[in-house]
């Protein structure tokens, strides 16, 4: 073992073994435990209210949905402008359980887990579907093919009788092992779950990211000839990048059908698709951690926006919708001032922050 | 019997015939160069036993497997490895990861097993570390482990696609002009390591070089490309005694 755990310097290893640990240092190991602590304690000391854990839950939900999104688009270079509907398709897999069996069918209310994990795997199957033009296709192409998915996706919904033609399918309330989760604890219970979840599917991509399955995303990236002489086939590849995203958004989906309770089309139309690749790029595409900082930040910036133009809507007559403006506006000029000055997203900054802390208190 | 055979292979675009009936038979062990002027059709040979381009005409067989139509990744998956000409590196990774992308093949376990990196993902992944830090001491890229490809400069970069091709354990391995754009230490260098290759780790080599003197240097066999035709073949000697030859780099009398 290294002669000091602790700090970056000073601290080496024997093994192979001891290096693919996710964490290198007991520094970074503990800060890691602590702030998940906070996360999960935080809730028990102040009450935020529903509408305030709303927020919070969506944000999480939209960091599982772009964990999947950089997935596809950071890690393995395939734009995808089709993510909401691949969302959809999770949210629509419960939506259709409700519609057959009813929306309080013990299947819903009691077996969600298993739901959430069929929904994955039905987005996990349209996204293969998706991305077998990426077989053929390439780049702005295979970004145009999913875009076509995205279409039929809409239109699919909109005619259908069975999916209630995009209107609102109502999802059942849930129970727990304490009973039923009531409409008090609602948005409180789903911040814990979609929280493990997030944990869960973080530490997977961490894993996934360390071995071949990882490694060959980025190699179709890089240099899809280079990957092809090396062994692996990368037309499949492509196909099972697209899957993996199609899981992570199913499973987001379904979340978004349970903490809203409801199922309707326009949270999966294409502005929400190009929602998805605006919080990957403000992120940082490409990594793991910038998955988490876009959703985070671009809805904080929504929020921002919508008290401003709430408090500037006082000042201003009413025939100037300046709410209506300003958030398409603010949105646009983010991601265009991210793609100037910062195209590695967020996640720059953070590496930036730590490659100063890591060799402290040294200078070089 | 020779360890690749190759015969009567004709390559052509429309009406562009970049190989017609090349003849060529790599003898296992031995350090074979295929030498020409430019747009001789080198490159596309190498494309062709590699699986890049497939053969309009003719066959060609890795002992008594057939290549003409494999695929890229199926000629790789068989022993046979290429480095490019033009650097086709990861250029995203570090010289490590790149080196481990060489060994997909080689690393057997399971998706989910990947997920929750426990042992058999785990214990292979570390098994593999330990054959790629071979292959950076055996090539002398220590100092660069950790480096981005994009980073490094160009002979280095060089020195790392041949390390990658060498990480897939290849029987055969396709060097496509490895010292180009080199200048002379760094020649001298990749000449050592070519050798090495062959001698110690007893790996048939396959060359495409533009520097003569490098060639008759190390060579046991030669083949002479032209237009697309092998104008001569023999050792070192044969070939600097081939009137044809002679023509071919620097014209008639």
């Amino acid at each position: 073992m290294s002669a000091n755990s602790w700090l970056a310097t000073g601290n080496f290893f024997t093994t192979y073994k001891q290096e693919q640990r996710t964490f290198l240092t007991s520094l970074d190991r503990s800060f890691f435990t602590l702030f998940l602590v906070i996360l999960f304690g935080w809730p028990l000391l102040f009450e935020l209210g529903n509408k305030n854990m709303l927020v919070i839950d969506n944000i999480l939900i939209a960091i599982v949905a772009v964990m999947g999104l950089n997935l596809v688009t950071g890690f393995a270079g395939l734009i995808s402008i089709g993510h909401a509907a691949f969302v959809g398709i999770g949210a629509y897999t419960v939506a259709s359980f409700c519609r057959t069996m009813g929306d309080s069918h013990i299947i819903i209310t009691h077996f969600w887990p298993v739901l959430i994990v069929v929904s994955g795997l039905v987005g996990a199957v349209f996204g293969a579907i998706v991305g077998l033009p990426a077989l053929r296709l390439k780049h702005l192409y295979l970004a145009i093919a999913t875009l076509s998915f995205q279409m039929i996706f809409e239109w699919t919904i909109q005619f259908m009788t069975f999916f209630n033609q995009g209107q609102t399918i109502y999802v059942g309330r849930v129970f727990w092992f304490t009973g039923k989760v009531g409409r008090k604890d609602h948005y409180l219970f789903w911040y814990f779950i979609i929280l493990t979840i997030v944990i869960l599917l973080g530490f997977g991509i961490r894993n996934l990211l360390k071995t071949r399955y990882g490694r060959s995303l980025v190699a179709v990236r890089d240099n899809d000839r280079a990957a092809d002489a090396m062994g692996m086939n990368p037309g499949l590849t492509k196909v099972y990048a697209f899957a993996l995203a199609g899981f992570f958004a199913g499973v987001a989906g379904a979340l978004h059908a349970y903490v809203y309770r409801g199922v309707g089309f326009e949270s999966f139309t294409l502005h929400e698709s190009i929602g998805y690749l605006a919080m990957a790029i403000v992120g940082g595409l490409g990594t793991l951690n910038g998955s988490f900082w876009g959703p985070v930040a671009i809805k904080f910036l929504d929020l921002q926006v919508e008290t401003l133009a709430e408090i500037a809507g006082k000042y201003l007559p009413s025939s100037m919708n300046l709410a209506t403006a300003l958030k398409p506006f603010t949105f646009g000029l983010v991601i265009v001032l991210f793609l100037m000055f910062e195209p590695r997203g967020i996640a720059n900054w953070w590496r930036i922050t730590k490659s100063y802390t890591k060799l402290w208190p040294f200078r070089y | 019997m020779a360890h690749l055979n190759i015969s009567n292979v004709t390559l052509s675009f429309g009406g562009l015939k970049a190989l017609s009936n090349v003849d060529m038979k790599i003898e296992p062990g031995l350090i074979t160069s295929i030498i020409g002027p430019n747009g001789a059709g080198k490159t596309s040979m190498l494309n062709c036993i590699s699986g890049f381009y497939h053969p309009t005409k003719g066959e060609i067989y890795y002992k008594d497997k057939k290549l003409t139509h494999a695929s890229p990744h199926q000629v790789s998956n068989m022993g046979i490895s290429r480095a490019f000409q033009n650097l086709e590196l990861f250029s995203g990774l570090s010289v490590l990861d790149n080196l481990l992308l060489a060994r997909h093949q080689n690393l057997k376990y399971s998706f989910l097993q990947a997920v929750f990196f426990y042992g058999k993902a785990s214990r292979i992944e570390a098994e593999n570390r330990a054959y790629v830090e071979g292959v950076i001491d055996f090539m002398e890229l220590e100092a660069h482990r950790k480096s981005l490809v994009g980073n490094l400069s160009y002979g280095l970069q060089k020195k790392v696609e041949v390390a990658r091709a060498l990480t897939l354990a290849p029987d055969i391995l396709l060097l496509d002009e490895p010292m180009a754009g080199m200048n002379q230490e760094e020649k001298e260098d990749i000449v050592r390591f070519v050798m090495d290759i062959q001698k110690e780790r007893n790996i048939t080599v396959v060359l495409v070089e533009h520097d003569l003197g490098v060639v008759m240097d190390i060579s046991d066999i030669i083949y002479v490309l032209d237009f697309g035709e092998v104008i001569g073949s023999g050792t070192p000697e044969e070939i600097a005694q081939n009137p044809k030859v002679i023509e071919a780099y620097i014209g008639e009398d």
